[in-house]
């Protein structure tokens, strides 16, 4: 007991020596808000406390000498003498350097210093609050090298990405790992759910994903909460109208009628006699306008996150409901989403998390980007002498087009196919350290879709007289049927992975991982049909409501699976914050391919070297700058599970017997190609990271040459074989590319700015076809029975193939003295140039019209903030695309055509450009031409968002921590050459080769909503 | 503590590695590889059906029936449909102006291709098969059929073509053209050597109706010589059918091409179909229905398409002797007449189309249509390609040209009798004319007329006001994207280059 009062006084007595209690705020630039968990250290001891909800904090200093450390991750590292005093305020700097910023490199995260490899950063709030429902439409222009085109205009349709290029003939898709998750298909993924994106670029970045990073990767992480972060709730919701931006110009009924007339009498047949009087037709049907209308769009969303020392969490949900410009609430997308994301330190040495997210979406289609029956090709070829309704009402038909070019509106009424999925995305995962240095991580991740589609075709009859029921069979059904699919895809995916990371005597940084994955897909589907329902209602569609037997009903079901098995490693090497390195290896073995090629390696090397940190370096407006260098090899993997085998398909079925009894006969329907490989992309980048000024202006620039060998690709073969083609790795093709960002940003004012743009230029160019060399066509245009694309050595991919026009014959004279074209070429008719000479116009004179890959493409961002008003304007581009507008189905007669047609040729001198009307169409005007091939660079004002924030002193009486109301506009404005919808024409079905053509592309729709933004 | 955390990764990196093996061999779920078939009998007799579907394709994926080919580009019909743009492209190869690069060609192109793909599968993969010996002999015998028959329909329409007689590797594909020689030579060696061991009709058990027969094959074989003008052949192979005492005519000619006149005595060569549901617009059809009775149905209440629609020149045929022949009203349908239990045919009823006739021989009853109702139902009439009167007339011609003018007559006649006409008496020169009106008569509107015409030197004079052009026209053009896809070693036919 007395020696406890001496020890006390013993202690006493050293305090008064010096040792005494600091205490004080800590809070951030630039409006003084509290730095809640911002650590303050003892320089000397390491001792130290963290501060509270009010920034506050309260510390014992052992003597006058001592330094105070205050750390704050994202805010710049500070260092106070104590001296004396016992109340220190500190204000942290936002650290905007650009080398500390944190990346997220695939199995762990680095300082932007140490990696050498060209990765991109898009934060959450470059895209939040904007009316997006896919990732990939918000990610549009906002890094190089990242390309991006919607496939469709439709709520829900997904878009082509495009990192570096079209790297391969087959699916060019990057990967995406969502929370360490590969996916397809991100139309489930609210994007307000998202913290940060990393797309990863070259070679050395994407090297970790082995045999799928070839067409880099784009990492997604889920907002999760922050450890010592107050618990916050917020709601943004926003509501608005979509529209068409343009429509295009066609005859009406009194030019449809003389041009008909004309092109009657042109093939010597007399014209029919209700075209007599073209000026008592009048404007006839608008069949755009009645088929486009607006279409409301809304969004809600709610999200609870917060965090505590130990443990973090974010709870969202999310509401979002989309018609279509095109069929309203007939190409609906609407979808719900929940989400719950959080990790837990369970002792010193575990912490578990998870990230999870469920989504239900329902999506109603129409056919869309078919230049068959799509409602829009119909509404531009279909005859506007015909009207939608009849007198009575029900739609009417055209006398004129049939079979594909029915009815528009009735089309769309009559549709009904729905697409219902619940789809579940997470993952589990622990993290034992077992050191300061050592750590281990495993995660257990799952990709569960259920999904459900149901069609319903109802039975119609635009028959003026139903009783004989003499309508064409396209505008009528006499019975109704229903069918149904269930498709469930599961992903499983187990990954392990060891890491180590340790600085050595301050100048040594060295960061090891090694890893395995095992992944297993499954794909189940099965569905069926009967025909014959007592209502004509989409809600009594059910098989169970058909009456139709047992015998008329139909069932299918098949499946298939497929799994991956890898082991990885990667090493970065950092000394003295000046020199890194980085190897990385990845082994991966897929069921995919045969046994002889069952695994693919994959290496990779990289070096950086920050010059800006040497001791020579004097030049101080450049505050960092460090140059990277890459090399390494990927690999794709996105071919059909079986096609290294034949298989052997039943139901080629015969009948035999008195009573035609189906017989079943089997036969291997595709060849199949045991020497399956691999398809391997090596890449080799340079880039330079600057930054200027202390961080107001940044810059990255790379420069990257990638070559892809062994593309697989079932090129079509001869019918000879009578089988469908094997895949084959037939073919190699090279990209190469120059990428330039650049962000300027000064939050220094009362006015506060920042600007960005990038710009990547890239050449690419098909090198080989393999063995035979043969070119691949693609790409069909039903008017011209040919195909429109060819892929061959030294062109880019899908590059248009066809002939040259040269103007129009004007005279008689001029046909004769021209190579023959055909014997029914009169005045008129186009002329095309004999590119070879020998005198006759056939295939030998097609050549390269066109190419459906951009020169250029470009994004600008620009944000304003003035106290308490935001504006954010981002525009998009690109420039030296061309689009082959496939719209009008020549091989129609009948049909409508463009009023460009009214500059038609009927005399000498009339038109050089125009060819004549004729009902045949003898000299082949509508074969594959550049007559068809439009440039398609456009610029367009893609976002405007105007915005208010609520003052902080309002804010304070509501105690509310945001309250902003905005307004934004999407696709504003374009400007651009193309006579179509909208140049922005991505691929049709992930095949890479269907690039560029106008099939009735759905329209991007200009958008306008309102919303309010709320935090508490 | 640390050290239980290493002895706990041990495991997970052994689990890892020793599933290894089994991990990443999926073998496909749905189908079986080729490697695990063609091992028992069943799988045979499964190859061979295989075969014999191809022959059902009629739409794969544009239509490419064999009347569009047989009648239409003939002066025994026109292409009907609702108007000049309905099927465009045929009105461009009957008015004998057709570009090179139709659907339709490239669909008879393709599917004549898959059959003789899945003829050769069978007859590469069979022979190992340890199986009855005869009955195997048969499935190969089938096979060859199959493939010959493909080879014919190619020849007779595109001339020489690239010659597959094995299942090709990809190093084979852009195979140039044979020449016809070469792909006849191919045909009959094959009809040849497949009449030996086919079973004759009598042989098959009720169950296996509808399979390639011995006579099958011997007729084939006697139409393949008279292309070729090997007339004695042709005369001893038509001879070995009559003889056979397989075959015998009907004794109502009307009871030929009803639905229950299927596969009837007289019949030698028939593609089964049968009523079913679903109009797939797709050459694997699980319902194996016939597209012809929709397509050759009239408009309007008819329900059909109004297509091969027989001309005035047709039907004058018919009253060439001096009375009408009783065949017309089983081949033609005029104003006037019931279209089955359809309704009674007027201009009106058919939606105002302007058409006077329309083809019988492959009418089907409303009642007869499948029950599972369907916007474009298939029908289940069958192909008849060889009658018992087709062989007796080949044999009247064959015989003919080798100076046996009795026995021309006495085939001929066979066939008069059936109908009961006046017997032919006609020599020389008239009793050629003779034979050829009555291939025309007999025959008429099952896809013969062309060929006959081609075949027989007369297409020139007949069909030349139609537009016709020897030497050009007697050949269908290749289709244009076989040309590009075989980077043009198969060259076009003259006159549509």
């Amino acid at each position: 007991m007395r020696l406890g009062f001496l020890f006390i006084l013993f202690v006493f007595c050293n305090i008064a020596k010096g040792q005494h209690q600091v205490e004080g705020t800590i809070t951030i630039l630039p409006h003084n808000e509290p730095a809640i968990g911002a650590a303050v250290i003892v320089k000397a001891t390491g001792d130290g406390v963290i501060t509270d909800i009010n920034g506050h904090y309260t510390i014992t200093v052992p003597d006058d000498h001592s330094v105070l450390v205050v750390h704050y991750i994202g805010y710049e590292e500070q260092e106070i003498e104590v001296g004396a005093d016992t109340m220190i305020d500190v204000m942290l700097k936002e650290d905007i350097s650009l080398l500390n910023e944190v990346v997220v490199t695939g199995y762990g995260a680095e300082k932007r210093s140490n990696i050498s490899g060209a990765v991109s950063t898009v934060h959450a709030d470059e895209i939040k609050e904007q009316p997006y429902l896919r990732v990939e439409q918000a990610l549009q222009g906002r890094t190089p090298g990242v390309n991006i085109a919607q496939n469709s205009g439709s709520p829900g349709s997904a878009s082509t990405v495009r990192i570096r290029g079209t790297g391969t003939i087959n699916n060019s898709n990057p990967l995406y790992i969502v929370d360490g998750i590969p996916v397809e298909g991100l139309d489930y993924l609210n994007p307000n759910d998202i913290e940060t994106i990393n797309i990863l670029k070259d070679a050395s970045s994407a090297a970790i994903y082995g045999a799928r990073g070839a067409n880099g990767v784009i990492l997604i992480t889920t907002i999760g909460g922050r450890r010592n972060q107050k618990g916050s709730v917020s709601y943004d919701g926003y509501y608005g109208t979509q529209r068409a931006a343009r429509l295009l110009d066609l005859l009406d009924a009194r030019e449809y009628a003389i041009i008909q007339n004309e092109a009657y009498v042109a093939a010597g047949k007399t014209p029919p006699p209700e075209f007599a009087n073209p000026d008592a037709l009048g404007k006839g049907t608008d069949w755009q306008e009645a088929i486009f209308t607006d279409a409301p769009i809304t969004n809600h969303q709610l999200s609870i996150s917060g965090g505590k020392e130990h443990s973090n969490y974010t709870l969202t949900g999310n509401y979002f409901n989309q018609d279509g410009i095109v069929g309203g609430d007939k190409a609906n997308f609407e979808r719900i989403t929940a989400r719950l994301n959080g990790s837990n330190d369970v002792n010193k040495w575990l912490t578990i998390g998870n990230a999870i997210g469920y989504t239900w979406f329902s999506r109603n289609a129409l056919i869309e980007n078919t230049q068959y029956d799509s409602p829009i090709i119909r509404a531009l070829n279909i005859d506007p002498t015909t009207p939608i309704r009849k007198a009575d009402g029900t739609y009417a038909y055209s006398l004129y087009t049939d079979t594909d070019i029915a009815n528009p509106v009735n089309g769309i009424e009559q549709t009904y196919n729905n697409w219902t999925s619940n789809r579940l995305v997470g993952n589990v995962y622990g993290d034992i350290k077992f050191s300061k240095l050592f750590s281990f991580r495993t995660t257990f991740s799952l990709d569960q879709t259920f999904s459900l589609q149901r069609i319903f075709y109802p039975e119609f009859d635009l028959s003026n007289i139903p009783e004989i029921s003499e309508a064409p069979p396209a505008e009528k059904r006499t019975v109704n049927s229903v069918a149904v699919g269930n498709y469930n895809w599961r992903n499983l995916q187990w990954e392990n992975v060891l890491t180590y990371q340790n600085t050595f005597q301050e100048k040594h940084y060295l960061s090891l991982i090694a890893g395995t994955t095992a992944l297993t897909n499954r794909f189940d589907a099965s569905g069926g049909g009967n025909t014959n329902l007592p209502s004509n209602d989409w809600e009594d569609a059910y098989i169970g409501n058909t009456i139709d037997p047992i015998a008329s009903q139909s069932a299918w079901q098949t499946a298939n699976e497929s799994s991956l098995l890898s082991w990885f490693g990667r090493g970065i090497y950092a000394y003295d914050n000046r020199y890194s390195f980085t190897a990385t290896f990845r082994a991966d073995g897929s069921s995919r391919f045969g046994k002889n090629n069952r695994y693919g390696y994959f290496p990779s090397f990289s070096a950086g070297w920050t010059i800006s940190n040497e001791d020579f370096w004097h030049i101080d407006a450049i505050s960092a700058a460090k140059l990277r260098a890459s090399w390494g090899k990927n690999g794709n993997d996105r071919i059909g599970d079986y096609s290294f085998t034949t298989v052997v398909s039943s139901g080629q079925n015969y009948t035999f017997g008195p009573g035609e009894i189906i017989t079943n006969g089997s036969v291997a329907l595709s060849a199949a190609n045991p020497d399956l490989k691999w398809e391997t992309i090596s890449q080799t980048d340079i880039g330079l990271d600057l930054e200027l000024y202390d961080g107001k202006i940044e810059l990255i620039t790379d420069y990257y040459i990638k070559q892809t060998s062994d593309m697989l690709y079932a090129s079509p073969i001869p019918l000879v074989a009578g089988t469908a083609a094997p895949v084959q790795n037939v073919a190699t093709a090279e990209n190469r590319g120059w990428e330039f960002a650049l962000n300027y940003r000064n939050r220094d004012h009362a006015l506060q700015y920042s600007f960005g743009g990038n710009i990547s230029f890239i050449n690419s160019e098909v090198t080989g076809l393999g063995r035979g060399g043969e070119p691949v066509y693609s790409g069909y245009v039903q008017s011209a029975s040919a195909y429109a694309a060819k892929t061959d050595i030294g062109h880019p991919l899908a590059s248009f193939f066809g002939y040259v026009t040269d103007g129009i014959f004007q005279t008689q004279e001029e046909v004769e003295s021209a190579p023959f074209q055909s014997s029914g070429t009169a005045p008129g008719d186009i002329r095309f140039k004999d590119l070879n000479g020998d005198g006759e116009i056939d295939v030998n004179d097609q050549t390269y019209i066109g190419d459906p890959t951009p020169d250029f493409s470009y994004g600008f961002t620009g944000e304003l903030g003035w106290k308490g008003f935001e504006v954010n304007i981002f525009f998009q581009g690109t420039s030296g695309n061309e689009i082959y507008n496939n719209t009008i189905r020549y091989d129609f007669n009948y049909g409508n055509r463009p009023s460009s047609v009214l500059d038609r040729w009927t005399g000498t001198g009339t038109s050089n450009s125009e060819p004549r009307v004729n009902l045949s169409d003898a000299n082949q005007n509508a074969r594959i031409s550049d007559r068809f091939v439009e440039d398609g660079s456009y610029l367009r004002l893609k976002t405007l968002q105007i915005g208010y924030n609520l003052p902080e002193a309002w804010l304070n009486k509501m105690h509310m921590d945001k309250f902003k109301v905005y307004v934004t506009g999407q696709n504003l404005l374009t400007f651009t050459k193309y006579e179509g919808y909208d140049p922005e024409i991505g691929n049709i079905s992930n095949n890479s080769l269907e690039l560029g053509i106008d099939r009735g592309f759905y329209p991007q729709a200009r958008t306008i909503v309102g919303g309010i933004s709320l935090t508490f | 503590m640390k050290k239980i955390i290493y002895i706990l990764l041990v495991p997970v990196f052994v689990v890892i590695t020793s599933c290894e093996k089994d991990f990443l061999d999926k073998a496909p779920i749905v189908g079986i590889t080729e490697g695990n078939f063609y091992r028992t009998q069943e799988d045979a007799i499964a190859a061979v059906n295989a075969a014999y579907a191809s022959m059902q394709f009629q739409i794969s994926p544009a239509g490419h029936f064999r009347w569009f080919w047989g009648d239409i580009m003939s002066d025994d019909s026109e292409k009907g449909g609702s108007g000049d743009n309905d099927v465009n492209e045929l009105l461009q190869l009957e008015t004998f102006k057709g570009p090179a690069n139709t659907d339709l060609l490239e669909a008879e192109w393709g599917s004549d291709y898959e059959g003789i793909y899945r003829a050769n599968v069978v007859l590469e993969k069979v022979p190992a098969i340890e199986m009855d010996e005869k009955l195997k002999a048969r499935i190969l015998g089938e096979a060859k059929f199959i493939r010959a028959w493909n080879y014919y329909q190619l020849v007779t329409m595109f001339g020489g073509v690239p010659l597959a007689d094995h299942v090709l590797a990809p190093s084979e594909y852009n195979m140039p053209r044979a020449t016809a020689d070469q792909v006849w030579d191919l045909i009959e060696s094959d009809l040849t050597s497949a009449s030996l061991v086919l079973w004759k009709r009598s042989e098959y058990p009720a169950a296996d109706l509808g399979r390639i027969t011995k006579g099958a094959a011997q007729s084939l074989l006697v139409k393949a010589y008279l292309w070729r003008e090997k007339w004695a052949e042709a005369k001893t192979a038509a001879e070995e059918v009559i003889n056979s005492g397989e075959y015998q005519l009907v004794a109502d000619y009307a009871d030929i091409f009803p639905l229950y006149g299927e596969n009837n005595e007289e019949s030698i060569f028939e593609i089964q179909y049968m009523n079913a549901s679903g109009g797939n617009w797709g050459k694997n059809n699980a319902n194996e229905g016939s597209f012809t009775n929709v397509f050759t149905r009239a408009r309007g209440q008819f329900a059909g398409y109004g297509f091969n629609i027989p001309t005035q020149d047709f039907v004058n045929e018919f009253f060439k002797e001096g009375f009408e022949d009783p065949r017309l009203k089983s081949t033609v349908f005029r104003l006037g007449d019931e279209m089955g239990d359809r309704g009674t045919f007027t201009i009106d009823a058919t939606g105002g189309v302007p058409f006077i006739y329309y083809a019988k021989k492959y009418f089907d009853n409303k009642s007869e249509t499948a029950p599972f109702g369907d916007p474009n139902p298939n029908g289940g009439t069958n192909d008849r390609v060889i009658r018992y009167a087709d062989v007796l007339l080949m044999h009247a011609e064959a015989a003919y040209h080798l100076g046996d003018e009795e026995s021309a007559r006495t085939s001929i006649n066979q066939v008069r009798t059936r109908v009961q006409i006046p017997l032919v008496t006609a020599t020389g020169n008239d009793l050629l004319e003779a034979i050829y009106h009555e291939r025309r008569v007999e025959l008429g509107l099952e896809a013969h007329r062309f060929f006959d015409l081609v075949r027989t030197h007369k297409a020139a004079e007949v069909l030349g006001p139609l537009g016709y052009m020897e030497g050009i026209h007697n050949l269908f053009p290749i289709p244009q994207s076989q040309i590009q896809a075989t980077n043009g070693a198969i060259m076009q036919n003259d006159g549509y280059k």
